[in-house]
């Protein structure tokens, strides 16, 4: 099978500013493929070149097996674009917006069909609830996202190039864009969701590449990810126990011991010795969490800088 | 093509191209309601053969000024500084909102995400330009032929369509500096001021040209001695003036699609 995205050692510079440098990464087709750092960590830029907009300093960079600086057509016939700032012709109406866009977007060239991206972009108007008749200067921050959505999924695209696409939306909104990102990968479609909300990449990739300072930290599946990750152990002791008694579990850390409630996080490869330490101590209450993305951020980046989330 | 974008462009200024067109009408309404107390004013002449030879040269750019006649009075009212101003202001307002008000808004991002190449966007926002600046010269035209005809003012309709032709040229070539300079900036004002001071020097040096010693020789590299250095109302077309402009503005359109097309757009 080949990449739909495939960026190789590229490179950015932004004048004496380094924005990437020398990432590596692929989508596979199919795959939702979550891409998170921290605000100016450089996936707005990633994103961008993938759209044409910026030419990258070096290395490559092909989308559906092209160069997106010099073929943007034929690939732009075939994606769905949510800019992370989001600029839309703020004196038409939605349904104006999203006409341009359908006829900007039929043609021959391009084997699209006008009325049917119309007539799509209006269902899913429906479904986020999203009134087309309103001039976009008066829509509300998530009523514009729910368009910049509208118009990145009404033409069926095989790959949607996200940008923090759910910033603005409420939760029940949010929940639909799930579901409709389900439905494309379902019916063989891809995506790369840049993102900062841990939650939602969590929930939503497959894979997460996670970039820092213009590097690519680690690519992983989610669930190795998870593996690696630490697992929180919460218990409540009847036997009184010293601290030394947990510390040579491996991997072992932040440990506490408080009136006697333990707290401590264990990687998933020490949790058997884990319960097995604590089946030796009369246990009052105990809470195992899985860590969230958050924890497994800190973990990799091996720090706890603020500008981390 | 199905021309979206020149569509699209033209849609967003119909009204501010109603707006210029109710104003040009009206503008030239005035001038020919003047015509009849002007021209049978002595006074009025001699008044002006007073005025400073330097005073007389910059504001009638060099043709002299002749109120006896409808062409002259044209020529002085309207077609040196009024007509032009005007066509100036539209065509450098529309160059500069054609690439770098979409790139400062931020609207491009989306727009170049459709499948729609750099150039076909500046090509059609050039398209875009010279259609709205060739409406205005026709609704000016219109109004010359029209409302001269109803104050039996006798204004030809060749040769006033021959000068509009030049001023349209004129405002095309400005309004395409604009878009080079969008192009080339993704700024919004920098797109209008550096053209708006190029036409204010093109304006001078065509004026002075004929008083300063110096500035002669550069007289008619000015796109204002093209448009009226021939003075068109009284002799037409002038094959060379119109070439000159014509590949000036092809100039200026290939700067830009080529410099828009290499940039990275402003994030």
């Amino acid at each position: 099978m080949t990449e739909v995205v495939r960026l190789a050692g590229l490179t950015k510079d932004y004048g004496r500013h380094r924005a990437l440098d020398a990432v590596d990464l692929s989508v596979e087709p199919g795959e939702v493929l979550g891409y998170l750092g921290p605000n100016g960590a450089g996936k707005t830029t990633t994103i961008r070149i993938l759209v044409g907009l910026l030419r990258p300093t070096s290395g490559s960079v092909q989308i559906f097996g092209l160069d997106p600086w010099r073929a943007s057509l034929p690939i732009h016939a075939r994606i769905g674009y949510v800019p992370g700032e989001l600029h839309l012709y703020e004196r038409l109406t939605g349904y104006e917006t999203i006409e341009y866009f359908a006829s900007l977007r039929a043609g021959r060239a391009t084997h699209r069909d006008r009325g049917t991206d119309l007539h799509s972009a209006r269902t899913l108007a429906e479904r986020f609830d999203l009134d087309l008749t309103r001039r976009v200067r008066a829509l509300s921050r998530g009523n514009k996202q729910k368009l910049a959505i509208v118009q990145a999924f009404m033409s069926r695209p095989d790959l949607v190039l996200l940008d923090e696409p759910t910033s603005g939306l409420d939760p029940i909104v949010q929940q639909e864009f799930h579901v409709l990102l389900r439905e494309l990968t379902d019916r063989g479609g891809t995506a790369l969701l840049s993102s900062h909300v841990l939650d939602e990449v969590q929930r939503l990739a497959d894979r997460v590449g996670i970039i820092r300072a213009g590097h690519l930290v680690a690519v992983e599946r989610l669930e190795l990810l998870r593996s690696r990750a630490l697992h929180k152990v919460e218990a409540r002791l009847g036997t009184n126990v010293r601290h030394d008694y947990f510390t040579q579990i491996p991997g072992i850390r932040d440990l506490s011991l408080e009136h006697g409630v333990m707290r401590c996080g264990v990687p998933e490869a020490s949790l058997d010795k884990m319960i097995k330490a604590l089946g030796q101590l009369q246990i009052l209450d105990i809470a195992i969490t899985e860590a969230d993305l958050e924890e497994m951020f800190l973990t990799f980046y091996g720090s706890t800088e603020a500008d981390v989330v | 093509m199905s021309f979206s974008i020149v569509r699209r462009t033209l849609r967003d200024q119909r009204r501010g191209l109603t707006a210029w067109a109710v104003a040009l009408a009206g503008l030239v309404g005035m001038y020919v309601a003047v015509y009849p107390s002007v021209s049978g004013n002595s006074s009025f002449a001699k008044m002006i053969e007073q005025m400073p030879k330097a005073y007389r040269t910059l504001f009638t750019t060099g043709s002299g000024i002749d109120f006896t006649t409808p062409a002259g009075y044209l020529n002085t009212e309207l077609l040196t500084f009024m007509g032009p101003l005007l066509v100036l202001v539209y065509a450098i307002g529309a160059g500069a909102a054609a690439l770098a008000g979409e790139e400062d808004r931020g609207t491009m991002d989306l727009l170049l995400a459709n499948p729609v190449s750099r150039s076909r966007v500046v090509g059609e926002k050039f398209i875009a330009l010279v259609i709205g600046t060739a409406a205005l010269m026709v609704v000016l035209w219109l109004a010359l032929v029209g409302e001269g005809r109803a104050a039996g003012m006798g204004v030809p309709l060749g040769r006033s369509g021959a000068a509009l032709l030049h001023l349209g040229l004129l405002g095309v070539e400005f309004g395409t500096l604009a878009l080079l300079i969008g192009a080339f900036t993704g700024r919004l004002a920098a797109s209008r001021a550096i053209p708006a001071v190029s036409a204010v020097t093109a304006y001078l040096v065509n004026g002075l040209g004929p008083l300063v010693g110096w500035l002669r020789p550069l007289r008619k590299g000015s796109p204002f001695f093209q448009y009226i250095g021939h003075d068109p109302l009284r002799t037409g077309v002038s094959g060379l003036a119109a070439a000159v402009a014509l590949v000036s503005i092809a100039a200026l359109l290939t700067g830009a699609l080529m410099v828009f097309r290499r940039r990275d757009l402003g994030a």
